[in-house]
């Protein structure tokens, strides 16, 4: 163990403060790069860490906060920074004679870019960008690593990651909280903590964006999250102009009156940040060195963790959403087969409306990439919801794809008891991080028996604390198995709950549903089932949230065991409801607005989807023909929208109504029709240039082109010219659409045309987007320019010699 | 609470000054409203001394920027102010959430109503500043931001750099220099002596056949 670990949470350490004022008190202009001074002006540079040393700092930060190669692209240029960086607080050290007892800490900072899926710097580039750094920086002498000012838990995780890959250092983490204790992308000290816990970093903490008077309710939260050291590295209260120029409204003494409260409150490492120099740590060791310190506790919380929601597990049962699983599910295997992710994003959407706490995960398909799949998977649902997400594969490649990019803390799915599954995932859930889901099985087959259910899950407990995984991150599973096969099954399903919560203190977890295969009316049985379930302690429930019934069962057994004061909860969920739960199966959902009046084609103009696929689904039952109805109504009707919008009568937010209401009839019809009468009239790409992250008229043009029955390739946004010529390469694709909103980013719609040229000269070009007009179009050699969405549509029809 | 100029959210929407119907109406309302429970605003701003180099270029604190229009307008002017504001990651995550489930319309909609919103967030900062500038007998020009007219984008790196903007209120640059959070403004506002009469917004724009073009800003 490092001399600084050993230290760390033990006794109170000091951090130093900040270093850009100081810098531009030496001469540092505002807009220059900082770290390059390490070059340019070492003494400089050497007198800040000296100043710090000498107030009583043990950690000194290297001055090199923004080196990275998005700064400095000259990689010799960057390396000497960062062993400059280093090596000044390694000689300022020297000169004080501190080498036993201070530490120089590798300064990482964020890199100013957001990552996917909100922004565009990818993930693995960001752990590769900190790792070169990390790696530098340990062999010119760090003690430790700190990354700190970090306002996005996932850029914050890939440093961690690139920290641990590349060093042995400890790593200490630091974040920016707002007055409302978030992260700009929605992180809390809860989440963060959580999530860094899991991947192990040695202490963190907070620092920068506000004072210490602001921050105190924060390192409150934090302490009571946290079982590891925390630290405090707050700037000199909030900013304010003075002449222009920025100042703190704190003084030394005050700031250190401040810092004397968190350090009795327990914070267990102290130092500054903007606007604080080394008198205010001075001040600040001064207050603080002789009050008592309380080490770190750990807190034994089961929690599980997005970017911004936690779930604590053992409150109440949690409810984990079943839906993505392609097993048994047609529809859903068709959606990951052809990479429509959006459909497996609705599916997410839907569970977290119908009151899921975590969303499993599982792409598992024979034939599928399900590694890629996951990778391209846990970004786009956690870019739109923010529950936690349970990682759920067989495949160790892809659980480790899924587990690396996850922004958070999972539920991971799982672990057996076979030697095989011990070796492989154990050690990424000790990287990682999350609660992982042990099966109590093992080569020998799953025990019959409670008491050998038990046995196995106490030596899956064992193996992985040789990982240091505690038991308070691990949930057994029960496996319910069906009482068609074996009467006894849920009875020992229902005893291994109970031990394994009354012998080992363990939280449980069952895939409920597995009780009623081959059984009728298995909602019946598995909501009965399921009541039983959390009436011997089960933990996590994996169920259908959309299954009444199951839902039902969930909220009368919080009512019944106490758990819903005033049932509160129950009475919000049914206090509406009209008429029995029970009478009308599974549709006994709040009948929709009656229709009043009014055709499918007045439905389809006013844009009233649910109107529309019920009056379509009513004139199938009627007898209607499905293609007649297609023909004669659903698209004449479309079509009148259309010209409307042409002709200025209708606007583009009614012509988009219209389409959707368009879309679920054309759903409802295709219902009864078989796949081969589903006439496509071609295939279009559609992208969004290299550089440009708008994205929303691509997708206008994409739901208008499938309602006029287009297949469309949607390519996404900040494509480049090679991807979407390999699209057009491989499926023949006669029409390309190019969308591009900023004028900085056409060269790239132009450079993109110059390639399908070269490569695919037959295919036509489509580009539209605000910038862009009919000459400007002419001129990048577009062949036709779309002003609006519908202009588009008109193009295709023309290029497919349709409509 | 931040408002959203509803006539503003219309002209984004392409309605061009006529009345919207009650779907659109009611979308826009639902829009608005969410984006109010999501939106944090934040800013950062400060003074800084702006110079001339001789071949006609602009010099804020070694930000050096060539540009005819910013130079028209902030002739006259020896200080500026650059600001930067943010509503924050809440309207773009709606945004790409009402996008997920197909729901075009409300996307619009949360797009326009949040462009309008960060317009008139900026506008409240500048108020602030404008007030400042008053206290010491100044007047501020039209916020003039990077991007418009022959102000380059290039300039936004330096301008993060002067302003801290990333570490102050978490606003980011891609590798094409826009921003994220989408709904980001940044600006210069030149600090003079004397209002003069400049074009801003639209009126400075040269595209007249532009779908969004608001004509009542043509004669400022």
């Amino acid at each position: 163990m490092s001399d600084f670990l050993k230290r760390l949470g033990r006794e109170r350490l000091y951090w130093d403060g900040g270093t850009g004022s100081l810098l531009q008190a030496k001469g540092l202009k505002g807009g220059e790069l900082p770290e390059r001074w390490n070059l340019t002006h070492p003494e400089d540079v050497l007198s800040v860490a000296l100043g710090y040393f000498a107030a009583g700092s043990d950690i000194v930060n290297s001055n090199t906060f923004g080196a990275n190669r998005l700064h400095y692209p000259d990689p010799n240029e960057l390396k000497a920074i960062v062993e400059a960086g280093v090596g000044h607080v390694v000689e300022a050290r020297r000169r004080c004679h501190r080498e036993k007892d201070c530490y120089v800490a590798l300064d990482i900072g964020p890199t100013g870019r957001l990552l996917k899926p909100m922004g565009d710097l990818d993930f693995e580039e960001a752990v590769s960008l900190f790792g070169e750094v990390a790696r530098w920086g340990e062999a010119a002498g760090a003690d430790l690593v700190l990354i700190e000012t970090m306002n996005d838990s996932l850029e914050m995780k890939a440093a961690v990651l690139a920290a641990k890959e590349n060093t042995c250092l400890p790593v200490c983490a630091t974040c920016v909280f707002d007055e409302k204790g978030k992260l700009l992308t929605g992180g809390t000290p809860e989440s963060l903590a959580a999530m860094l816990e899991g991947l192990r970093v040695d202490a963190i903490g907070v620092n920068c964006g506000l004072g210490p008077v602001q921050l105190n309710p924060i390192v409150k939260r934090l302490l009571a999250a946290t079982s590891l050291p925390v630290i405090v590295n707050p700037n000199a209260g909030l900013p304010r102009m003075e002449d222009g120029r920025t100042v703190y409204d704190l003084s030394a003494e005050d700031f250190s009156a401040a810092m004397a409260e968190i350090a009795a409150m327990g914070a267990h490492v102290l130092g500054g940040c903007c606007g604080t120099t080394p008198e205010y740590i001075r001040r600040t060791v001064e207050k603080t060195r002789s009050l008592p310190f309380t080490p770190p506790v750990v807190k034994h919380r089961s929690v599980v963790c997005s970017f911004s929601q936690v779930v604590e597990i053992g409150e109440k049962p949690v409810i984990i959403g079943e839906r993505i699983n392609p097993t048994g599910k047609k529809k859903l295997q068709q959606a990951l087969r052809e990479n429509d992710l959006d459909a497996v994003v609705a599916l997410g959407l839907s569970q977290e409306e119908q009151g899921a706490d975590v969303l499993d995960v599982n792409v598992g398909l024979p034939g599928l990439d399900e590694a890629a799949t996951m990778a391209a998977l846990v970004p786009k649902l956690q870019g739109v919801l923010a529950l936690p997400l349970q990682i759920d594969s067989s495949d160790v490649q892809a659980l480790e794809m899924g587990l690396r990019l996850y922004n958070g803390k999972p539920l991971i799915n799982s672990v057996n008891g076979k030697r095989e599954s011990l070796d492989a995932v154990l050690p990424l859930a000790a990287k990682y991080g999350g609660v992982l889901v042990a099966l109590p099985l093992d080569e020998g087959g799953i025990p019959a028996t409670a008491e050998g259910r038990v046995a196995v899950a106490k030596k899956i407990l064992t193996e992985a604390a040789k990982y240091g995984i505690r038991k308070e991150d691990i949930a057994v599973d029960g496996l319910a198995m069906t009482i068609s096969a074996d009467a006894g099954s849920a009875r020992v399903t229902l005893e291994t709950l109970r031990r394994l919560r009354d012998e080992l203190g363990l939280h449980t977890v069952l895939g409920v549903s597995n009780i009623s295969f081959g059984l009728p009316q298995r909602e019946v049985i598995n909501a009965n089932f399921f009541a039983m379930a959390m009436e011997s302690g089960l933990s996590l429930a994996i169920v259908n949230p959309g299954s009444a019934g199951m839902m039902a069962a969930y909220r009368s057994w919080l009512a019944l065991s106490g758990r819903d004061p005033q049932c509160a909860g129950f009475i919000a969920a049914y206090g509406q409801q009209e008429g029995s739960l029970f009478a009308g199966g599974p549709a006994a959902r709040k009948p929709a607005a009656q229709a009043s009046g009014g055709t499918l084609s007045d439905s389809i103009r006013f844009g009233m989807a649910e109107r529309a696929a019920q009056q379509a689904r009513e004139l199938l039952a009627g007898g209607a023909d499905p293609m007649a109805l297609i023909n004669d109504t659903l698209i004449p009707a479309l079509d009148a929208v259309g010209r409307g919008f042409e002709a200025g009568t209708l606007f583009l937010p009614q012509l988009l109504m219209s389409a959707d209401a368009a879309k679920a009839a054309f759903s409802a019809v295709k219902e009864v029709l078989s796949g081969a009468n589903q006439a496509v009239k071609g295939t279009v790409i559609l992208a969004t240039v290299k550089g440009d992250i708008h994205d929303i008229g691509k997708n206008i043009v994409k739901v208008l082109l499938e309602n006029y029955g287009y297949r469309v390739i949607d390519l996404g946004k900040d494509v480049a010219p090679e991807a979407v010529c390999e699209a057009a390469l491989k499926d023949g694709v006669r029409l390309v659409g190019l969308s591009a909103l900023m004028t900085t980013t056409v060269p790239s719609m132009e450079a993109t045309i110059r390639l399908l040229r070269q490569r695919c000269p037959d295919t036509k070009v489509v580009v539209g987007g605000a910038v862009l007009t009919q000459a400007y179009a002419e001129e990048i050699g577009a062949d036709h320019y779309a002003r609006e969405a519908m202009d588009a549509v008109r193009y295709a029809d023309e290029v497919f010699g349709v409509g | 609470m931040l408002e959203a100029d509803r006539r503003e959210v219309y002209r984004y929407l392409g309605l061009r000054g006529r009345e919207p119907d009650a779907g659109t109406a009611q979308t826009v309302e639902e829009a608005v409203a969410a984006l109010q429970e999501a939106v944090e605003p934040k800013q950062v701003s400060r003074r800084f001394p702006l110079k001339r180099d001789g071949d006609g270029g602009l010099d804020i604190e070694g930000l050096r920027v060539q540009s005819a229009a910013l130079s028209r307008n902030l002739s006259g002017c020896d200080e500026v102010y650059l600001m930067a504001a943010t509503l924050g990651l809440g309207p773009d995550r709606l945004i790409a959430r009402a996008q997920a489930v197909g729901a075009m319309h409300l996307a619009l909609a949360l797009q326009a109503a949040s462009a309008a919103m960060i317009e008139a967030w900026c506008d409240e900062v500048n108020d602030g500043l404008r007030r400042e500038a008053a206290g010491r007998g100044k007047v501020l020009r039209p916020r003039f931001s990077p991007g418009y007219g022959d102000f380059p984008l290039d300039a936004q790196t330096g301008l993060f750099r002067l302003l801290g903007v990333q570490k102050t209120i978490g606003v980011t640059l891609t590798d094409s220099l826009l921003m994220l959070p989408t709904k980001s403004v940044t600006a210069v506002i030149g600090i003079g002596d004397e209002a003069i009469p400049c074009p801003t917004k639209c009126a400075a724009c040269n595209r007249t056949d532009c779908a969004f073009r608001d004509e009542r800003r043509d004669t400022p």
